[in-house]
């Protein structure tokens, strides 16, 4: 087991965002959070950071997160804040700052942000400035300094709600690349049918609380998935035994 | 990826301001005889000449260069760590605090406490600050909220400076002058006290300069970048807060030069702020060190408040810059 979570509880005053959590996440696989808003995903992502304060225990191989700084992790937001003035390069270059030094640039780390920005097709816009960058152009340059960081373990935080179709697929095939090399994830995200189709492992959270976790498929044709979202929620099966999840309309009345 | 040649640059900028300054005024002096004076190198200025240089011009350049770098470095390094182009080193509360205290020392009846301004000014515009921090409650967690009760704590600074002015006018005047700011306290002992607290705050902005990159971001990428957000905004701040309290004790609100400096440098170099720190500390010497000269020289024998120079030629040249960069991203 990679990260073991126990009793987990995260109170902003009175207000219980993580109620009492318990959960085990494998080495090496995606495991994708879900749920309706307000469900404590984001607040659970950034707790895993190590940066949250907290009760209960997070241990990331038998560590403390909150007394290890020296775990590599990733954390992609969902809403970047954008620092101007900074090339594509730059902003890259940042994910070996931990690795290097702030402002430490080595030989090694700029022949590896070189090939990243290739990876990434970001190469030709790498003089670029990162505020003029698009909503793709802007999220692969997060999964490529995600990249740069070599982490062991990568949080992202609904990675493709600000995309259209064609380039939300892309970037899910950039993160299932970095899986495939062995790094963990662990991502938020709305569209469920994505995360089915991307994701080995899926959490169903509600109000703080982890409803069900385990396999896509077994969690998808479930009913706590459904209960989640009060019941405003369907679930197809395509031919080709894809499943389709789509919001109910007539429940809204 | 230091550009060196950018620092250089401002660096030999500073030193011919610097020089040209010493030797211009009322007495003009010799350019070459100004060099050898200030190296004591065989035939330089004797007599009323010396002490015009040396005990008039000098201390009063170098206090320029002081206030110049400490108010253009903590402008930048404000800029960076409230995610907002338009902060400048009075945001939160620095320049109405240190005012309280300059009116609280001006309009005082006892003749020590006038002479103590300087140490009036320091404590009002540290004071106006700390009470900022805590006010805001959230302890750096939201620099936002910071943001928000330093101008708080400053309107009701400024509303207690007002209440004193309007009952003691005879210090309108003195008060309204030190406002607008200047140079002429300028004296050994005043660089001598006043470097001793800008050098060691520039020096700790200059060693975070680099991670000051990281405050660019969201707290989470920082912190996963290997930053501890919250004890770098701390330092950096208070660091910027004692070089502008310092700088504003020494030598009244100088205006526009924690705002005008690093945009022209990073407008100029198309870098980002932190990592011109140093050449953007230089600019800001040289550029007040030039507003001194002009407040000097302009309406000779008269001295104008540098304040106005600092504006009145920073503004325009401000826009230009503005506008250049917006026709480069076009």
């Amino acid at each position: 087991m990679s990260i073991v979570v126990q009793d987990l509880t995260v109170s902003y005053g009175e207000k219980v965002v993580l109620d009492s959590i318990s959960l085990e996440i494998e080495e090496g696989i995606w495991s994708c959070l879900v749920g309706p808003n307000g469900a404590g995903k984001t607040t659970l992502l950034r707790t895993l950071l190590g940066m949250a304060p907290y009760e209960g225990s997070i241990k990331d191989r038998g560590v403390e997160v909150f007394k290890s700084r020296n775990r590599n992790v990733a954390f992609v937001p969902q809403q970047p804040q954008i620092p101007q003035g900074m090339s594509v390069a730059e902003y890259v270059m940042l994910g070996r700052a931990k690795r290097d030094g702030w402002g430490n640039d080595s030989l090694a780390s700029r022949t590896y942000v070189h090939q990243v920005l290739h990876q990434t097709h970001l190469f030709e816009m790498k003089g670029n400035l990162v505020s003029h960058l698009s909503g793709g152009e802007m999220q692969r340059a997060l999964i490529a300094r995600a990249l740069a960081q070599e982490p062991e373990l990568i949080l992202l935080d609904e990675p493709t709600s600000a995309l259209d179709l064609h380039h939300q697929i892309a970037v899910l095939n950039e993160i299932e690349e970095l899986k495939e090399s062995g790094v963990t994830v662990i991502s938020t995200m709305h569209d469920i049918t994505l995360a089915a189709m991307f994701a080995e492992r899926i959490i169903v959270m509600k109000e703080g609380k982890i409803l069900l976790s385990g396999g896509a498929q077994e969690v998808i044709h479930s009913p706590e998935l459904k209960i989640a979202y009060d019941n405003r929620i369907e679930v197809f099966t395509l031919e080709n035994g894809r499943s389709v999840i789509v919001a109910s309309k007539e429940d809204f009345n | 990826m230091w550009n060196w040649r950018i620092t250089a640059f401002c660096a030999l900028i500073l030193l011919l301001v610097a020089i040209a300054a010493v030797s211009f005024g009322p007495i003009s002096i010799n350019f070459f005889k100004v060099f050898k004076t200030l190296f004591d190198l065989p035939g330089g200025a004797t007599g009323q000449n010396r002490t015009v240089i040396l005990q008039l011009r000098l201390p009063r350049v170098i206090l320029g260069v002081l206030v110049g770098a400490a108010l253009a470095t903590s402008g930048a390094v404000y800029q960076t760590v409230f995610h907002n182009p338009l902060a400048d080193p009075y945001l939160l509360g620095a320049a109405s605090g240190a005012g309280l205290g300059a009116t609280i020392a001006l309009t005082s009846t006892h003749h020590n406490l006038q002479g103590a301004l300087p140490i009036f000014a320091f404590l009002g515009g540290v004071l106006a600050v700390v009470t900022s921090f805590f006010i805001s409650g959230k302890f750096f967690a939201d620099p936002n909220s910071l943001l928000l009760s330093g101008i708080a704590v400053g309107s009701f600074a400024t509303a207690i400076q007002t209440y004193l002015q309007q009952r003691h006018s005879a210090a309108l005047r003195p008060v309204y002058s030190w406002i607008l700011g200047d140079l002429t306290s300028a004296s050994w002992s005043v660089v001598a006290w006043s470097s001793i607290y800008i050098a060691f705050a520039l020096i700790i902005l200059f060693s975070v300069a680099k991670q000051l990159d990281g405050l660019m971001l969201s707290d989470e990428e920082a912190y996963s970048l290997g930053i501890n957000p919250k004890r770098l905004r701390i330092i950096a701040v208070a660091a910027a807060t004692l070089a502008t309290a310092t700088a504003v004790s020494a030598s009244g609100l100088i205006g526009f030069v924690g705002i005008v400096v690093p945009h022209l440098v990073r407008g100029l170099t198309h870098r980002v702020t932190n990592r011109s720190l140093i050449s953007i500390a230089m600019a800001g010497a040289a550029f007040l060190v030039l507003a001194d000269l002009g407040a000097r020289t302009l309406l000779s024998p008269a001295e104008l408040p540098i304040g106005v120079i600092t504006a009145f030629v920073g503004a325009p040249f401000f826009l230009v810059v503005l506008r250049n960069r917006r026709k480069i991203m076009r």
